[in-house]
């Protein structure tokens, strides 16, 4: 039996049954057509449940059949994966309130450190943090001068001139 | 001709410096992207996907076939010079472009690359220019029951026929039908998987999909899995084939683009299956089979790429002319389209005749740029493969920010986007592939779409699926696209078997 791959089809069992039970909520109105607006949900969600379990019975016998061997190395670097999740989710959480150019910076400080981190050269001086910052920003500004200056597309700012 | 004037027309639009400034500024993005490991065409045209609310369609347009087209050109320079499996597209022009690389011939491998994508994709635009308003003409007479056919057709030979397992193929296809099927029912105007969620109502926004399985994901996939991956570069020689080359490489990009250009516009998108039969047929003509996996032999990279180029240049026929996308960056050029309102489809030629066409006339122009872009500078985007690793993908990350943000200003999608990213990750490890995803999730609505109108027509009864006769026909060919592998299959096993 090989768990992880179960596992990955026990999650697509997991999606067939939200998508069956989401199905039983939705109206068959049909109108003129044959089928309502139910209808590729259940269909969608049968397909799914049969899929999951056909992973699952892959897994346990045998693992998942025509496999290729995945690039890079055997086992997770989480660290590093710790630092770049957090990275976009400071950046979900924060873009609102300080802007998108201080919010992307961040961001990009911390995912550097994450990658560093991957690489085995992780480095935690308050001079590798600034100078990240600072590249972070020069990616950042000029990305947001031109959506908000050139092409008038809103983008969160810490003040309302467009520029910061 | 009517073709001819319609092309004059579309040069004459393609032409103002304004849509000549984007073209060139497509290309130019999109060779650097083709170039840089990690961000491929589907995820740069999805990032830039908000220009859509404020520029002008044929402008846009423009600008992302030159993405497309780009990447292509630029996607060859990282498989020649840099030693890693890339994309599944350049892998064969990895092969013996990497040898010939080795070997000191860099310069030739990059400019037989250069060459024939020009050669092949010119040559392909010239066909498309014939072809896809002969197909449209004849798609106009297709009613809902064939294009939802159609549509399926798409949705196995994505899934079910290209992939090295139907299984995860069809998965991965019903994932994206799933996401397809958040939001608003167009028919009924029901709400669907929406939880509540007023975000949701509107739908998942492609650019959220496409980033998120490809930009996200690709930076995860590369902290967890490949820190300590080493990467080495060959040594750049100077652009240059001797007349010996060149007699070796042009037939080979002849042929490619033939073998090339059909594999595009049938609903099978994809370019794997084309430059691996390029490569193999120039390995099966050449006079020098012995530098085959040795030296590096150029013919080998002059196929493969050739082929390459026609066969996406062809895919904007399924694209254009029926609205049905077959790979992932056709199907968020779909998802451009629809931002404008814009339906592709045979009705396109009618209705948008002038974006069409500036479209199409780009396509010419845009192969001159790139052949520029590409073999006078290729030592700029040379530099470009010097950029370290952590800084080019946490640069990804904004970028994948903006797009993402920019299409509908919601804090909430990039959560979502950090979940999509999850899933590609998991994806990529367990080898499913994404194409259908994302082919699923833009196609589904659409296909849902014909499928309820098809039975309108035929007042509720499947039959309307077999009353006509062409889509008994498309009918014939989708049992053929999913059994006929088997059947071989199971023949061969037999035959083995005492």
């Amino acid at each position: 039996m090989n768990m992880r791959q179960a596992l990955v089809g026990g999650g697509t069992l997991v999606i067939g049954v939200v998508l069956v039970a989401g199905a039983t909520q939705i109206s068959s109105e049909a109108g003129y057509g044959g089928v309502g607006p139910n209808f590729l949900p259940w269909v969608v969600g049968i397909a799914l449940l049969a899929c999951g379990a056909f992973l699952v019975w892959e897994a346990s016998s045998g693992g998942y059949r025509a496999m290729e061997t995945p690039s890079g190395a055997e086992h997770g670097h989480w660290p590093g994966f710790v630092w770049v999740s957090v990275a976009i989710l400071v950046n979900a959480a924060l873009i609102t309130t300080i802007g998108f150019i201080l919010s992307c910076a961040l961001c990009f400080v911390l995912a550097v450190r994450g990658f560093k981190s991957a690489e085995g050269r992780l480095d935690l001086s308050p001079q590798a943090w600034l100078i990240d910052l600072a590249i972070g920003a020069a990616i950042a500004a000029p990305v947001y001068w031109m959506f908000t200056k050139l092409l008038a597309i809103n983008l969160p700012g810490l003040t309302s001139t467009g520029w910061l | 001709m009517d073709i001819w004037n319609n092309l004059l027309q579309g040069f004459i639009t393609a032409g103002t410096p304004i849509n000549l400034l984007w073209a060139l500024l497509g290309c130019t993005i999109g060779t650097a992207v083709g170039v840089l490991p990690g961000i491929g065409p589907a995820t740069a045209v999805a990032m830039l996907l908000p220009i859509t609310l404020k520029v002008d369609p044929t402008a846009s347009m423009i600008f992302f076939a030159g993405i497309y087209y780009g990447a292509m050109y630029g996607g060859s320079t990282t498989s020649i010079l840099l030693n890693t499996p890339g994309e599944a597209g350049s892998m064969v022009t990895a092969m013996e472009g990497n040898k010939m690389a080795k070997n000191g011939r860099a310069g030739a491998a990059l400019a037989t690359a250069a060459i024939g994508s020009f050669v092949a994709g010119t040559i392909a635009t010239v066909l498309v220019t014939l072809f896809a308003p002969l197909v449209a003409e004849y798609a106009v007479r297709l009613g809902p029951p064939e294009y939802f056919l159609l549509m399926v057709l798409a949705f196995c030979t994505v899934s079910a026929v290209l992939g090295k397992s139907t299984l995860r193929g069809l998965t991965a296809l019903f994932v994206g039908l799933a996401l397809g099927l958040v939001g608003i029912d167009q028919i009924s105007g029901q709400a669907r998987y929406t939880g509540g969620v007023p975000e949701l109502m509107d739908g998942l926004e492609v650019v959220l999909i496409a980033v998120g399985l490809f930009a996200v994901a690709e930076a995860l996939y590369a902290v967890l899995y490949e820190g300590r991956t080493v990467e080495s570069q060959n040594r750049m020689s100077k652009v240059h084939m001797t007349a010996s080359e060149w007699r070796r490489s042009w037939p080979a990009w002849l042929r490619a683009t033939f073998i090339g250009f059909p594999f595009g516009t049938i609903p099978a998108g994809g370019s794997e299956i084309p430059t691996f039969l390029s490569y193999a047929a120039e390995k099966k003509l050449s006079k020098h089979k012995e530098e085959f996996g040795t030296t590096g032999a150029i013919e080998g990279v002059a196929g493969p790429e050739a082929a390459n180029n026609a066969a996406i240049t062809a895919t904007l026929i399924p694209l254009l002319t029926l609205g049905i996308p077959t790979s992932n960056t056709t199907a968020i050029l779909l998802g451009a389209f629809q931002n404008y309102g814009i339906n592709p489809g045979p009705q396109l030629f009618d209705k948008n005749a002038a974006l069409v066409w500036a479209l199409i006339a780009s396509l010419y122009i845009g192969n001159v740029m790139l052949l520029i872009l590409n073999l006078p500078l290729v030592g700029l985007w040379v530099k470009l493969l010097k950029i370290p690793k952590p800084p080019l993908y946490a640069g990804i990350l904004i970028f994948a920010t903006v797009g993402v943000y920019g299409m509908r200003q919601s804090a909430f999608d990039l959560v979502l986007l950090y979940a999509i990213g999850l899933l590609g990750v998991v994806m990529r490890r367990y080898d499913f592939p994404t194409a259908p995803v994302v082919v699923g999730m833009i196609l589904g609505p659409l296909a849902e779409a014909q499928m309820r109108n098809a039975l309108s027509i035929g007042e509720g009864h499947w039959s309307v699926f077999v009353q006509r006769p062409m889509s008994v026909v498309l009918l014939v060919v989708i049992f053929a696209v999913l059994g006929l592998p088997r059947l071989l299959r199971l023949r061969r096993k037999l035959r083995r078997a005492p």
